[in-house]
């Protein structure tokens, strides 16, 4: 796919420890804070109909379980290779949010990844941070 | 505090011999992470070996012993150059017992954990703001309530993509928000440390 | 009188609900929110819409003359299969959204048993009526009891609370400020969301392995430190910020190892320098895929 640009968050999954402990292993059964995997806004038609993405112009496609996403960091130019083991982010609750580091922005929730993958590229302190995903 | 005034000192030019960015070559992260290896082997949504999930079981002098939420163990090793994220930036000493953690590092022959970070009882949530009271918020989070202390002086908002400001009075009930907070362990409550809305 | 009215209180809220199902445009959207979509997958949508029809015709013999004994136990079979249905949907997906009253997400809560437990109560007070509702609407104790029932339904729907609860929430917000801040502080995470703006940052931060270890003011500035491996060598990078005015250009870092040597230092390159990573539209050749 055509390289997305877009703001990235993360999420817990995988009965962790506090409010993540009901979160169970996400709309894929396999979704585990620790391991390499991302939520994604259009993993299904019930999933899509959560996110609703399209409702912020954000043209994301079909892409299921298992598919393989690389985001990069646009503030550092980390990158991480993960999985879709979830839907989500709910991008439609925050069409139009900007995210930026200088001039370079991104704009709405197109991604949110498990923990081990954010800490890889960015501090799990910093809520947002601009993305480029591929 | 030593350390202290010889980084100030070099952060605002008084040291000698300075070195500049062409000097010391390229900063790009693909040669940094060449030189690394750091994510080299680590297949897309496997367990990632050089990261740790979970609750403490016990703390030592320089070890937090874990159990993840798929009841294996884990040893971490802290250093003096391991940042300890409990709300503030904090030591180990204030690691309890029961705290929730993620921690990145590097995995060592041993199999503990040498960690760069440790991020204690962190939390992001996506809510709605169901009410506000005095200090705090009353999120909705996935149906579940969920109490946000604001402490003065630590908590921050984001508005929009503006700088991060301690005013909190631009929070609206009946908004969503992104909340990195830090948890109270086994209760319903947290502290805010970045709110972001939409106003 | 109170069971003659209970056919208008019942002909309104189905009427209302019905018409919602079939004729609003997030109908289907809301219909995949639901438990239903849990049980029924993408046949939840007509199924909606069926059931809203259904609530439509219901809503017209309650409405319409003449007061038949039948309308009011289709009622009880109908409002005791919703609270069938929401102890299914709080225990099968308590996530899910009622999808009851109205195209707005609302989870299944305490509020949404009361309402339909309320529904019920008028249709079994339906089963006593011995005339039309229009026959005893003029009355003043009438008119009173249709509104209050209304008002309950009302505030049990969740799905209502932006017209009235929200607003009542922000007035008392804007009356009582109850997250003011008596002390003009720069939070710490003001100072790291500048940094991470800055050229500086954006030189260096590839190094950095680590979160804040320690920070510090001293006049203008305050200072982070990280923990950043160069070379395989531990060091600390040392970034100046400014701390009373946001100024991401003027950010400044050094790189100092162990020993005390700085081994690096930068004022900030141009904000408007950007490197090529932070645009380029191929995946990085150093990550595996």
């Amino acid at each position: 796919m055509a390289a997305l640009y877009g703001e990235v968050s993360w999420f817990c999954c995988g009965n962790s420890w506090g409010p993540c402990g009901s979160t169970g292993h996400g709309s894929c059964g396999t979704c585990n804070s620790g391991s390499r995997q991302h939520a994604w806004p259009n993993a299904s038609d019930a999933c899509f109909a959560i996110t609703r993405p399209d409702r912020c112009g954000e043209n994301l496609l079909r892409r299921t379980c298992g598919h393989v996403h690389t985001t990069t960091n646009r503030c550092n130019g980390k990158a991480v290779a993960t999985s879709i083991a979830d839907c989500g982010p709910q991008t439609d609750l925050f069409c139009g949010e900007r995210t930026c580091c200088g001039t370079v922005c991104g704009s709405n929730r197109v991604i949110d990844l498990t923990p081990s993958a954010y800490s890889a590229i960015a501090s799990l302190s910093s809520g947002l941070t601009p993305a480029m995903v591929s | 505090m030593d350390r202290r005034r010889l980084l100030t000192t070099a952060v605002l030019g008084g040291a000698a011999g300075l070195v500049g960015a062409t000097a010391l070559g390229s900063l790009s992260p693909e040669d940094v992470w060449a030189a690394e290896g750091a994510n080299a082997k680590i297949n897309p949504g496997d367990p990632d070996p050089n990261f740790v999930e979970g609750r403490v079981t016990a703390v030592s002098d320089a070890v937090v012993f874990v159990t993840s939420s798929d009841g294996t163990y884990h040893s971490i090793r802290v250093t003096t150059g391991t940042s300890i994220w409990k709300l503030n930036p904090s030591t180990l000493d204030e690691v309890k017992v029961g705290d929730g953690l993620y921690a990145r590092g590097v995995r060592m022959p041993d199999n503990t954990l040498a960690a760069d970070s440790l991020w204690v009882n962190i939390v992001n949530l996506n809510a709605h703001v169901d009410s506000i009271g005095r200090g705090h918020l009353n999120l909705d989070h996935h149906g579940q309530r969920v109490v946000a202390h604001v402490e003065q002086g630590r908590s921050a908002a984001v508005y929009n993509n503006t700088p991060a400001v301690s005013d909190m009075s631009m929070l609206q009930a009946g908004k969503h928000v992104k909340v990195i907070g830090a948890w109270h362990p086994d209760t319903n409550e947290i502290t805010i440390s970045t709110v972001y809305a939409a106003v | 009188m109170p069971y003659t009215v209970q056919a208008l209180v019942l002909g309104a809220v189905l009427a209302w609900s019905g018409a919602l199902k079939l004729f609003s445009r997030y109908a289907p959207a809301e219909a995949r929110r639901t438990a239903l979509a849990g049980l029924l997958g993408e046949k939840a949508v007509p199924a909606h819409r069926v059931l809203g029809g259904a609530e439509l015709a219901l809503a017209a013999l309650f409405l319409a003359p003449p007061a038949l004994t039948a309308e009011a136990v289709a009622g009880i079979a109908l409002t005791t299969g919703f609270l069938a249905y929401l102890t299914y949907a709080a225990v099968a997906a308590p996530d899910a959204s009622c999808g009851c009253l109205g195209s707005r997400p609302a989870r299944v809560t305490w509020r949404a048993f009361a309402r339909a437990g309320t529904l019920l109560a008028a249709a079994v007070l339906a089963l006593f009526a011995t005339g039309a509702w229009y026959t005893s609407i003029l009355d003043g104790r009438a008119i009173a009891l249709v509104i209050g029932e209304l008002a309950l339904v009302a505030a049990l729907s969740p799905e209502l609370d932006h017209h009235w609860l929200t607003p009542l929430r922000r007035l008392r917000v804007r009356l009582t400020h109850p997250l003011a801040s008596g002390v003009p502080v720069i939070p710490l995470d003001a100072t790291v969301t500048q940094l991470v703006r800055s050229g500086a940052w954006r030189a260096t931060s590839a190094l950095v392995t680590s979160d804040v270890t320690d920070h510090w003011d001293e006049g203008e500035w305050r200072f982070l430190a990280y923990t950043a491996r160069y070379d395989g060598e531990a060091a600390t990078a040392v970034y100046a910020v400014p701390r009373l005015r946001y100024d991401p250009g003027a950010v400044r870092a050094a790189l100092v190892a162990e020993d005390g040597a700085t081994l690096y230092a930068v004022d900030g390159p141009p904000p408007g320098e950007v490197p090529s990573w932070a645009l380029t539209v191929q995946t990085p050749e150093h990550v595996r895929t």
